[in-house]
């Protein structure tokens, strides 16, 4: 058997919930022991999907992120349970034993991805099972990525996906907990605005932008509507130049630790 | 492996149907009418649905006999998946059939007395009691005989259009006229063509006919703007929202391929909509309903700047020398200058000129997909015709040039055109059948009383059939008329009607000797029809019988208050004495439904057999669904066919409803009727339960758009009176040369004897924000508000301090700021019609000075024509028309306030409203129908 990833590429999300809806389609009121017992109606969420609004108006983006457990290979949760729950299958695939679990709630402490619910009727430890029952059975993919119309999330043998894998980056990397879920595209941070010249009431087109910070330096110019986009930019402390037709203006302490920054619109 | 860039296929992964001990097949849309999309396949086990799931075509084909169509653009190549994509309520439709808001057996109100006190003024107030099957449907046709002795056939208004689940048989709307169109006739309400009102009544009269307003024909729009188009300018539409109910989820896979294949996409609404939330390479806000004056200080710069096709003008339009003259302020004295729509709009003026000139210098097409701020308002044809105006500028059909309902039309067709003699190609598309291949025609050739019986029901959306006409937009105006007062109207609003109809003054109570449309007729060699008066003559006849005002409503569509103008006086006019008996039927328990005398328990598509076309385009590939019964009948239910047969039944009409045959009859029948057993014998269909059309090898033939007319105008020419875009239409000029409202050539209407709703209105003091009501992302209209699992999006519904679900208002954070307001707290959004309560979520998707609930959800009235707690924003919209003479809704950008509900106030209300405040209610889905329920099982 093929070890699987989940490779999830975060420029093809539409925030549809396709997928989060798959997950409590198969789960809710499905009992697929012993891979799973039901996940309650709501409020528990094996697959969730976050959403972000980045930026004002009008220099605004919205991200979204499935977000699920990470079927980690160095699975906190599985050396914390007392009773020996978890297990890790020959894919890769994590699974809490619902007969074994006695509901302790240590993994839900100590999982550092918020992954796993507590079901207080069943009075266990409930997480994303990979959707081992189906794989089990002949499936290629996931409810959540079967459900997925833009491809957004794939399950792909490890073998297949190298390349993606390569370009890939995971979620908290520095705790060594080596998860099996790769994210594609993850924004960082903008900084952007849109340059004016309020006395010929028009945008200026071609201003020159030099951002320094992070020990790094980077450049755009305006383009027709006079905007200027800085995008995939660490949390950092910036500063900013602006020159156009022999005029310039300057921005300092620019914070993208915070949030990401649209310095509005800027008459030079 | 390449990155994961919009893989064009991975067949050959069919899952298998894990657990279930019977698999079946259903198109899971929720537009309704004669063709369906989404299929999807429905795991069963023990009578229960264990999951719903995309349809993986090649499951039980090859998928290299589907001949994939593929398109490419900077290298980067685009096709079909081999599975179906549909929109996450379609996956979560367990949720609906499984509702506790289910009508769970047939009621009676409790104080309805048909042969006592009908107590009227109680309706959507006094609850139900259970009554049988029997007993309901003796008391029905009882009341329909009385109708029909004392005031007549026409006395009977069916309330049977709109969208709606997809079946074929059991017709979710209309299966009632197929009864009274046997027993005299009824009065039809002709649905608005809401959703794109700016378009059928201004477009049209700019381009001729075009499909429900739009541009046609509108063939191969796809493949062009792959190709062709550089700049995409999508005004108000959603193409991550609307087309969900339609076609799914394919649009936007399209418009990632376009975004990472290079065209430019600049979105200019109110609010961040979820489309340009991640496709926008550029979001300009512009304030609610402003869209005229930032397209006519386009106009005026590319006047004044001359960088608009002056050839193609004056070979291709005519009007442009009054338009120019408006602009330039010959007409009225004000110059629309940037500077002068940037007061209005509140976008910069020099964004204003920027875009201007971006669009001047690209190959443009203007992108929809219905719905938005931009063409449901007040005055919506006057951005509609302006926009045909800025398109016809730059020469409307050029290559990349066009008006784009986003794969809604012009995608790859499939053989039923060409190897199966539809003949699409050589047909009229102004007539409007270019959104789907394949068509019913054949059906009414081979067995007309089949066609007949299936397509009736799915009538009263395009087409003003019923012997008596009221628009859907002044149902309440005609009932207010009483019995001696006459209503009058121009034209109709059905779907397909031509132009010349909305010159038409049509009367309710129906007058002899008024005009009404001759179906099959009027139409010349060409398909086309001449527009001068005389063709008024040959087109329509005269009719030789007198109407009678409406005492019984039917309805199988109960949602007027949330999705009609002017809701909270739709409930209260529901209530007049004259409207003597009101029926319907319904699987839920909501809206309108409660306003009902006698409810009847109607099903879903999972509990009927059915039969499905999913032939539109704006899918991957079009099918053909056998849709077997999943699950048993939820409750006391039947189908709504069923539900009428039961009534026909106590009338002795059964056999003119049924035509004598089965379901599975009826099947077999649509299946040959429409060729086909010609692709798939019917044998392997019923094995198999679906069948995929292949793509035709000749679909690129067609010609893009209006491609033809922009290569040759004279041999090619538009369906309007000079043949040429009007700029200024000569029927307008001829019918309405003083309407201030629509006026012949468009212009910037601050406001009108019909609506007062911009923020130089004196009303704006009091109501300072404008509200955009958009089609919802989380429902189709009022369908599906009770799935738990879409609520828990970020914008799915906000839970109060209270437990309870509010319809989310987006609101700025300077105006939620200024007024207190945090995100999750409960607000009142409200006018001098009502107060509706939202959740407030405080987000920089919208504008500053615009707020933002989306339309439909369900009523929950606390007080009767004043406060609801459910967030139907409908229930304050303005009650007029689009204009005067133009007879669509005005359902969004109007004026409101938002403000914070204090504990004391809520308390207040709770103190005095107890019963409405305590009604039952599921912390998942919501309302309950218990809480109507006052007598439980007989």
């Amino acid at each position: 058997m093929g070890k699987k990833v989940f490779i999830v590429d975060l420029s093809l999300c539409n925030g549809c919930h396709s997928c989060h809806i798959g997950c409590k389609d198969e789960h809710v009121a499905n009992d697929w022991s012993p891979i799973a017992k039901p996940m309650p109606e709501i409020d528990h969420f094996w697959f969730k999907l976050q959403e972000k609004v980045r930026g004002t108006v009008p220099k605004v983006k919205v991200a979204y992120r499935p977000h699920f457990c990470m079927h980690c290979d160095n699975a906190p949760c599985m050396k914390v349970c007392p009773v020996g729950a978890k297990y890790k299958r020959d894919d890769g695939l994590v699974i809490i034993d619902p007969a074994k679990c006695t509901g302790c709630r240590k993994c839900i402490e100590i999982c550092p991805y918020d992954a796993i619910y507590f079901n207080r009727d069943l009075n266990i430890a409930q997480k994303c099972t990979g959707c081992a029952h189906l794989i089990d059975a002949g499936w290629k993919e996931t409810r959540c990525s079967d459900n997925c119309p833009t491809l957004c999330i794939r399950m792909m043998d490890e073998e297949d996906a190298k390349d993606l894998i390569a370009q890939a980056e995971v979620l908290k990397p520095e705790l060594g907990t080596k998860p099996r879920v790769y994210y594609l595209h993850m924004p960082k941070k903008f900084i952007a605005g849109t340059v004016f010249d309020p006395v010929a009431d028009e945008v200026h087109i071609g201003a020159e932008c030099t951002l320094t910070g992070g020990g790094k330096t980077y450049k755009a110019t305006s383009d027709h509507f006079g905007d200027f986009w800085f995008e995939d930019l660490p949390d950092a402390e910036f500063s900013l130049d602006i020159k156009v037709a022999g005029k310039s203006k300057a921005f300092t302490g620019l914070d993208t630790a915070e949030a990401d920054i649209n310095l509005g619109d800027i008459a030079i | 492996m390449s990155e994961n860039k919009n893989p064009v296929a991975t067949p050959g992964t069919a899952p298998p149907p894990v657990g279930a001990d019977k698999t079946v097949v259903k198109a899971v849309n929720l537009s309704g009418g004669i063709f369906g999309a989404c299929p999807a396949h429905v795991d069963v086990k023990d009578g229960k649905v264990i999951r719903i799931r995309p349809l993986h075509y090649d499951s039980k084909y090859d998928y290299a006999s589907f001949n994939p169509w593929e398109m490419e653009r900077n290298g980067i190549k685009f096709g079909p998946l081999s599975k179906s994509v549909p929109p996450p309520w379609g996956l979560a439709y367990k949720k609906r059939a499984y509702s506790p808001n289910r009508v769970p057996y047939p009621m009676k109100r409790v104080d309805w007395d048909p042969n006592g006190e009908r107590n009227p003024q109680n309706r959507g107030s006094s609850k139900f009691e259970r009554i049988s099957w029997d007993e309901a449907t003796d008391l029905i046709a009882a009341e329909i005989k009385r109708m029909h002795k004392e005031y007549g056939p026409l006395s009977i208004l069916l309330q049977c259009d709109g969208h709606s689940e997809s079946k074929l048989i059991h017709a979710p709307h209309g299966c009632s006229t197929l009864l009274l169109d046997k027993m005299g006739g009824f009065t039809q309400q002709v649905r608005n063509p809401d959703s794109w009102e700016g378009w059928y009544w201004g477009a049209k009269h700019v381009w001729g006919k075009g499909f429900i307003g739009n541009m046609a024909p509108a063939e191969n729009l796809v493949v062009d703007m792959t190709e062709n188009t550089e700049l995409l300018v999508v005004q108000g539409g959603d193409l991550e929202t609307t087309p969900w109910g339609f076609r799914g989820q394919f649009a936007s896979r399209l418009m990632f391929f376009w975004q990472k294949a290079g065209m430019e996409q600049v979105y200019i609404c109110p609010d961040l909509n979820y489309s340009a939330a991640v496709h926008a390479n550029k979001w300009i806000p512009v304030l609610p309903n402003t869209d005229a004056a930032l397209q006519l200080a386009i106009i005026y710069t590319w006047v004044t700047e001359g960088t608009y096709d002056k050839e193609y003008v004056a070979t291709h339009a005519v009007g442009m020398d009054k338009i120019e003259d408006y602009v330039l302020g010959k007409v009225d004295g004000v110059v629309k200058t940037p500077k002068w729509a940037a007061g209005k709009t509140g976008i910069p003026s020099y964004t204003i000129k920027a875009l201007a000139r971006r669009w001047a210098t690209r190959a443009t097409t203007v992108g929809h997909y219905f719905g938005g701020g931009y063409i449901r308002g007040p005055y919506a044809t006057e951005p509609a015709r302006l926009e045909c105006i800025l398109l016809g500028m730059q020469g409307l059909g050029k290559p990349g040039q066009h008006h784009a309902q986003i794969a809604y039309m012009g995608m790859p067709k499939n053989i039923t055109w060409d190897q199966l003699n539809y003949d699409i190609a050589n047909s009229d598309t102004s007539k409007g059948f270019q959104e789907y291949s394949g068509t019913f025609e054949t059906i009414k050739e081979k067995d007309p009383e089949l066609h007949e019986r299936i397509f009736n029901p799915h009538r009263g959306t395009p087409q003003a059939w019923g012997r008596q006409l009221i628009p859907k937009t002044l149902i309440e105006e005609a009932i207010k008329k009483g019995t001696d007062k006459y209503l009058e109207f121009w034209g109709t609003g059905g779907h397909e009607e031509e132009p010349i109809d909305q010159m038409i003054r049509y009367t309710y109570p129906a007058k002899k000797g008024d005009l009404r449309y001759t179906f099959g007729h009027g139409f010349d060699k060409a398909g086309q029809l001449q527009h001068d008066e005389r063709d008024i003559d040959k087109t329509y006849h005269k009719i030789d019988y007198d109407g009678v005002p409406i005492h019984m409503v039917w309805t199988d569509t109960p949602c007027r208050q949330t999705c009609w103008g002017d809701g909270f006086d739709i409930g209260m006019t529901i209530r007049n004495p004259q409207i003597e008996f009101v029926l319907a039927q319904h699987p839920w328990l909501e809206n309108d439904c409660i306003y009902a005398d006698i409810v009847l328990p109607t099903n879903t598509y999972l509990e009927v057999d059915d039969v499905m076309p999913c032939v539109r385009d704006g899918e991957h590939f079009q099918t053909m669904l056998n849709m077997r019964q999943a699950i048993p009948p939820v409750g006391d239910s039947k189908s709504d066919f069923e539900a009428v047969v039961e009534i026909a039944k106590k009338l002795g009409k059964e056999k003119e409803v049924t035509i004598g045959r089965t379901v599975d009859q009826y099947i077999e029948g649509v299946y040959k009727g429409m060729n086909f057993d010609k692709i798939t014998p019917w044998e392997e269909f019923q094995e198999k339960d679906y069948m995929v059309i292949p793509v035709s090898k000749n679909w690129r033939s067609l010609p893009a758009g209006l491609y033809e007319f922009y290569k040759d105008p004279v041999a090619n020419p538009l369906p309007t009176p000079t043949g040429k875009l009007e700029f200024c239409s000569t029927n307008l000029q001829k019918f309405f040369p003083n309407d201030e409202e629509r006026p012949p050539y468009p212009q910037w209407i601050e406001k009108g004897i019909t609506h007062d709703e911009r923020l130089s209105s004196d009303r704006a003091r009091t109501y300072p924000l404008l509200i955009i009501t958009n089609h919802p992302r989380w429902r189709v209209h009022a369908q599906a508000d009770d799935i738990p699992w879409t609520k828990e999006a970020m914008t799915g519904k906000v839970r109060g301090y209270d437990g309870y679900l509010y319809e989310p208002c987006w609101i700025n954070p300077q105006d939620a700021e200024a007024r207190g307001i945090k995100t999750g707290d409960i607000v009142k959004v409200f006018n001098e019609r009502g107060i509706v309560l939202c959740g407030a979520l405080v987000i920089e998707r919208i504008m500053p000075g615009a707020v933002s609930v989306d339309h439909g959800a369900r009523t929950d009235i606390i007080i009767p024509g004043k406060l609801d707690r459910g967030g139907a924003i409908n229930l304050i919209t303005p009650k007029g028309l689009t204009s005067r003479h133009a007879g669509g809704q005005a359902t969004t950008s109007f004026l409101v306030d938002v403000q914070r509900v204090s504990m004391e106030e809520m308390d207040c209300w709770r103190k005095e409203y107890p019963e409405q405040f305590g009604r039952e209610y599921d912390r998942a889905s919501g309302l309950r129908s218990s809480a109507w329920v006052e007598r439980g099982s007989k």
